[in-house]
């Protein structure tokens, strides 16, 4: 059940802050995520600051240089939704498109989706896992069939956000508000791969807040889209995604992104891959040779080697789309 | 404390020893029906959608205390202290039941020695095994005090792989060793002149995996005394069989337990017996005088509350160029868990075809993990995983159609009970309409698709083995207004049968659906009926209240004859009044004086014993057409049709219901569930929805047709029913097998079909 904690709405980021800053104090945005970590004992608190009240970190906006600003309360419904993001992001509507269940994405939002925990079946059950605090991974001789096949170290969980991936193939940047001011940090520099530090996912402090995420103006001729393969149609992480963004000027591709989900603790971008595709006109030869490059490097555990086909498989559809 | 086994079991000796008497005749069948077999909505569709129903989970009464169970962190431990004290000094706890106390020591867990288990044991032979139980004022002060007891355990050694757990070296489960008695044979014929008679021979390995119950409502229990008398709210399936448990776990007469369950939110199976949790509500509610209740969460039920065990199957079969099958041997073995239960069933392989040969044998392997349960045709769908994917390699040896292949080999008798005729048996025409609803063999010539993406279809036949229990009872009442009620203690688990048993009354005694009252499941109210299991309830209460129905007819009718100096013969019921031959003007039931003058006609109907010397049991065929996409191992299911023979349908629209939800867990079974436990630990990992992967509605086919085969069966039973809920789920993940084998070249001999065994599958043929 839940541990017992107080609860404040703050009506100013100042004053959410400030709230945040005492010891034991969580953020609470759409919920999907805290409470289930509280209620499984994944982690617990003293105090929720919900920011529910903080208009200023809502919408969706183009930013002057002809980006997007999107506040970190907009949900994953709005996302996917969004004209604006459906016609010039269409990666990122389909990545929160393709999140967990409609009543899910009508309340979890993009801040909270980016700093959600992970999903590792022993990090959310009844285990001390190394990421609790515990002696060992047990995915590592364990049952690791949807766990890490790039840069596994330590802890072999997959980054369960579907938006990350998206975001990491348009270059975002996610903008931080804490008690010693505002920063952005490039998204690529967000996510914190075990090998750093096994306890935390971001690089968000204590007190800290993601207030929105920019998204540079799209690239001329840049088309992009996300395939998720999943164990099920719905209310689900992805097994492999595959977030492409490709931009071609005359026949030949000038820009690509491939980051890859459901296959490290961090969305992981595969530059093999991208520079396959660059300087070529983006057709079956090209992408086959991308796609038979998009695994490479990828050390598989017991139980989990298929995902290097899915690897191969997700990217593929996605090129194919494109193409 | 009824084995989970107690159906198939039963099923064999029902078979042999009903039908002794006949002093209650079955009715005549009949012949046109106005209500029956319609598109009737549910009687209690608004209670249900609106929020009014109350379902166990949701009572509350007076002075409530709430349950909260202490269970085993370990896959194998005891228990080697355990201190309660500061639980119960907590906030709101009024008391405290653990392994150490003496109320504990009830027998739980039977094997063919006598107990195995107590109802909370210092020996914990899986994780989620019961140690203590405690109730507090609210649910969370009682979770938040069952978390402060202090247990030390002994960590024992542990197996949680069901073949790994009969090798000698494994950690034994139980002093007598991990084997659940010795190996089960049935055979018949002779199989080496069978498979000498084989012009082709096939022999196959299968693996299915373990599924986990997840009924919407959690299982849950209020227990309430009154003096030496209990009461008990339980979501169950059968209020009788929860009502004998409960007798016998606390030395009580029958007479003074009393189980009801008026709405309760989907069982599978895993609510046909008494849980412990139900018992230690009742212990407790008598330590504090207090009623109690105890609730399930999720996470428990997914721990304790049963699971269809998963299998190991291989068969040998052969068969004639002609199509003919000449012998099967089959051995199956299936991982039951901590504490004995069905493992297996090899009734689909002895019985759905024709075959002079057969050989099976059965295996139940203890491991440390939830005990297995009933789960919607206990055995039958890992059966027809194997048995189905068997015959569609025979007839590809032999070139022929798959649906042809089953066509050669249809029964017309029982082999598995001594040959006797079915009443009917719609096998063939669930193959022939089914194929044909199907555009089977227009789809057999269609190409497989290019590239990467790849269609093929599949079929599979598939039939239930169990009868039912013939021993209801149903009283119909007949109010002076015209309205009426009909008393079953059968429940209604989500199927319809609250709706169906209206529809019998309203169609014998032309009362409208509106004006009949439905009471149910209550062993003080109302008659005994067998548990809603087996896919028995409808056929075998209905004809009970059709029988009650129809002796408050006959006393309606005479009494109206006399009234209005008429013959028997010309007089019928129709919208709530008497219709007379030959006079336009029909008298409403509410201005007979006769009937004002009795208030009511009462009418006890029993059920009619099963035929005899002959077999009722249902049948089906599915067809699935699936989309694999070879780069991504995904499977779509794209078209399904799934033909039944079921008999008459009841209702028109609760028909199709159980039939979508038939093939929606067979999707389940054969593409996405599958119950995990850490080989390290042997705990569960699969123990939330996120991990435990059940369908949803994108998994269900966009075009899907329930077709009804009705063989127009007058002799099953008086109403013609022979029994839905299970035979639809069982050739389901079968049908979609061999589809999936169609569309990619490849056979995958286990379940679930996931994205991994495609990829794996097809990556191993290329290399």
């Amino acid at each position: 059940m839940l541990p017992t904690f107080s609860y404040v709405r703050p009506t100013s980021l100042a004053q959410a802050i400030r709230e945040l800053s005492s010891p034991g104090a969580r953020a609470h945005a759409g919920g999907t995520d805290v409470v289930g970590c509280l209620r499984d004992g994944v982690y617990s608190a003293d105090k929720l600051v919900s920011l529910s009240g903080l208009a200023e970190l809502r919408g969706v906006s183009r930013t002057a240089s002809g980006g997007l600003r999107i506040g970190a309360l907009t949900t994953l419904a709005e996302l996917a939704a969004n004209p604006l993001v459906r016609e010039k992001y269409r990666v990122l509507a389909d990545a929160a498109a393709a999140a967990a269940s409609p009543q899910l994405r009508n309340q979890g939002t993009l801040g909270g989706n980016l700093c959600q925990r992970p999903r590792c079946w022993y990090f959310r059950g009844d285990f001390e896992c190394l990421r609790k605090g515990g002696g060992t991974c047990f995915a590592a001789e364990g049952e690791n069939q949807l766990h890490a096949i790039f840069g596994g170290e330590s802890c072999f969980m997959v980054h369960p956000s579907d938006t990350a991936p998206a975001l990491t193939a348009l270059d975002a940047a996610v903008s931080l508000v804490g008690p010693g001011g505002a920063r952005s940090v490039p998204i690529d520099a967000f996510f914190v791969p075990p090998e750093r530090d096994f306890m935390r996912e971001t690089v968000v402090e204590p007190g800290e807040i993601v207030s929105e995420i920019v998204v540079p103006p799209p690239l001329q001729g840049a088309r992009g889209c996300y395939s998720k393969l999943r164990a099920r149609g719905a209310w689900d992480f992805a097994l492999v995604g595959a977030a492409v963004v490709v931009a071609t000027r005359g026949a030949s591709v000038s820009h690509a992104r491939i980051v890859l989900s459901g296959v490290a603790a961090i969305p992981w971008r595969v530059a093999k891959a991208e520079e396959l595709l660059v300087g070529h006109a983006l057709d079956d030869a090209t992408i086959e040779r991308a796609v038979a490059k998009a695994a490479e490097g990828a050390t598989p555990m017991s139980g989990n080697e298929y995902k290097v086909a899915l690897v191969r498989g997700a990217v593929a559809e996605a090129l194919g789309a494109l193409g | 404390m009824t084995g989970p086994c107690s159906f198939m079991t039963q099923a064999i000796a029902t078979a042999a020893t009903t039908a002794t008497t006949r002093e209650n005749p079955a009715l005549p069948a009949w012949e046109k029906t106005n209500v029956v077999g319609a598109a009737v909505p549910r009687v209690d569709a608004h209670e249900r959608v609106s929020g009014t129903a109350v379902y166990t989970r949701d009572l509350a009464l007076p002075g409530m205390l709430h349950c909260a169970i202490v269970r085993s962190p370990h896959a194998h431990a005891r228990v080697k202290r355990i201190d309660a004290s500061r639980a119960l000094a907590m906030p709101g706890v009024h008391a405290v039941i653990t392994c150490d106390s003496p109320e504990a020591s009830i027998p739980w867990y039977f094997g063919a020695k006598g107990a195995l288990s107590r109802l909370l044991d210092p020996e914990c032979r899986y994780e989620g095994d019961e140690v203590a139980a405690l109730v507090a004022e609210t649910p969370l002060q009682a979770a938040d005090a069952a978390r402060a007891v202090v247990v030390e355990y002994e960590i024992l050694p542990f197996v949680v792989d069901y073949e790994r757990a009969l090798r000698p070296d494994a950690p034994k489960v139980h002093p007598f060793g991990n084997q659940l008695g010795e190996p089960r044979v049935t055979e018949r014929g002779d199989l080496a002149s069978g498979f000498a008679a084989a012009d082709v021979t096939v022999e196959r390995e299968f693996h299915t995996s373990c599924e986990l119950h997840t009924p919407m409502e959690t299982h849950c229990s209020v227990a309430q005394w009154d003096g030496g008398s209990l009461q008990v709210w339980d979501s169950t399936q059968g209020v009788y069989a929860i009502r004998r448990g409960l007798a016998q776990a606390l030395q009580l007469p029958l007479a003074s337990v009393r189980v009801s369950s008026r709405f309760m939110g989907g069982g599978f199976g895993s609510k046909l017996e008494l849980g412990k949790y139900t018992v230690l509500a009742a212990i407790l509610a008598r330590t504090t005088g207090r009623p109690v209740k105890a609730a399930l969460s999720r996470e428990e039920t997914m721990l304790c509350a049963g699971n269809r065990p998963a299998n190991t199957i291989s068969i040998k079969a052969g068969a004639r160029k002609d199509g003919k099958l000449t012998a099967f041997d089959a051995k199956l073995l299936g991982g039951v868990g901590a504490f004995p239960a069905a493992a297996t069933s090899g009734y689909l392989v002895l019985d759905l075809y024709t075959c002079a040969n057969v050989r099976v044998e059965e295996t139940a392997a203890l491991m440390n993990a939830g005990q297995a349960r009933a789960f919607r045709a206990p055995g039958f769908p890992q059966a027809a995983w194997a048995l189905e994917q068997v015959i569609d390699e025979l007839a590809e040896r032999l070139g022929l159609d798959p649906v042809a292949m089953r066509l050669k080999n249809v029964p017309t008798l029982s082999q598995m009970r001594a040959g006797q005729p079915y009443t009917s048996t719609g096998l063939a025409d669930c193959l022939k309409n089914g194929s044909a609803g199907f555009g089977w063999a227009a789809a057999r010539k269609r190409a497989r698709g290019r590239g990467h993406v790849r269609r093929g279809i599949g079929v599979a036949a598939g039939m239930w083995g169990y009868g039912g229990d013939p021993t209801a009872t149903a009283i119909v009442k007949l109010y002076a207004d015209g309205s009426a009620n009909v008393n079953s203690g059968a429940a209604d688990i989500g199927t319809g049968t609250r709706t169906i048993l209206a529809q019998v009354v309203a169609e014998e005694l032309g009362v409208p659906i509106a004006k009949i009252q439905v009471e149910m499941a209550d062993t003080a109210t109302t008659q005994f009926a067998p548990s809603s299991g087996g896919s028995q309830t409808v056929l075998v209460n209905m004809p009970a209240a059709r029988s009650a129905a129809v002796a408050v007819k006959n006393e309606l009718l005479s009494l109206a004859a006399a009234e209005l100096g008429k013959d028997v013969k010309d007089l019928s019921l129709r919208d709530g009044a008497i219709e007379i031959a030959g006079d336009a003007k029909s008298v409403p039931l509410a201005q007979l004086k006769s009937l004002a003058q009795r208030q009511q006609l009462v009418g006890v109907g029993k059920r009619e014993p099963h035929p005899e010397g002959k077999v009722a049991l249902p049948f089906a065929a599915h067809f699935a057409e699936v989309e694999v996409n070879t780069r991504t191992g995904a499977v779509k299911v794209v078209k399904y049709l799934a033909a039944q023979d079921s008999g008459r349908v009841m209702n028109a629209l609760t028909y199709e219901n159980q039939v979508l939800g038939g093939v929606t867990m067979g999707i389940g079974f054969g593409l996405t569930e599958r119950r995990m436990l850490d080989r390290n630990t042997g705990k569960l990992v699969t123990g939330a929805w996120h991990d435990y992967k059940i369908p949803t509605a994108l998994d269900f086919p966009a075009e899907f047709t329930c077709l009804p085969v009705d063989p127009r069966d007058a002799e099953c039973n008086s109403v013609g029913a022979k029994g839905l809920g299970e035979p639809a789920t069982v050739p389901a993940a079968a049908a979609i097998a061999n589809a999936v084998r169609d569309a990619i070249g490849v056979r995958i001999f286990d379940a679930p079909i996931t994205a991994n065994a495609i990829v794996t599958a097809l990556a191993r043929t290329r290399s």
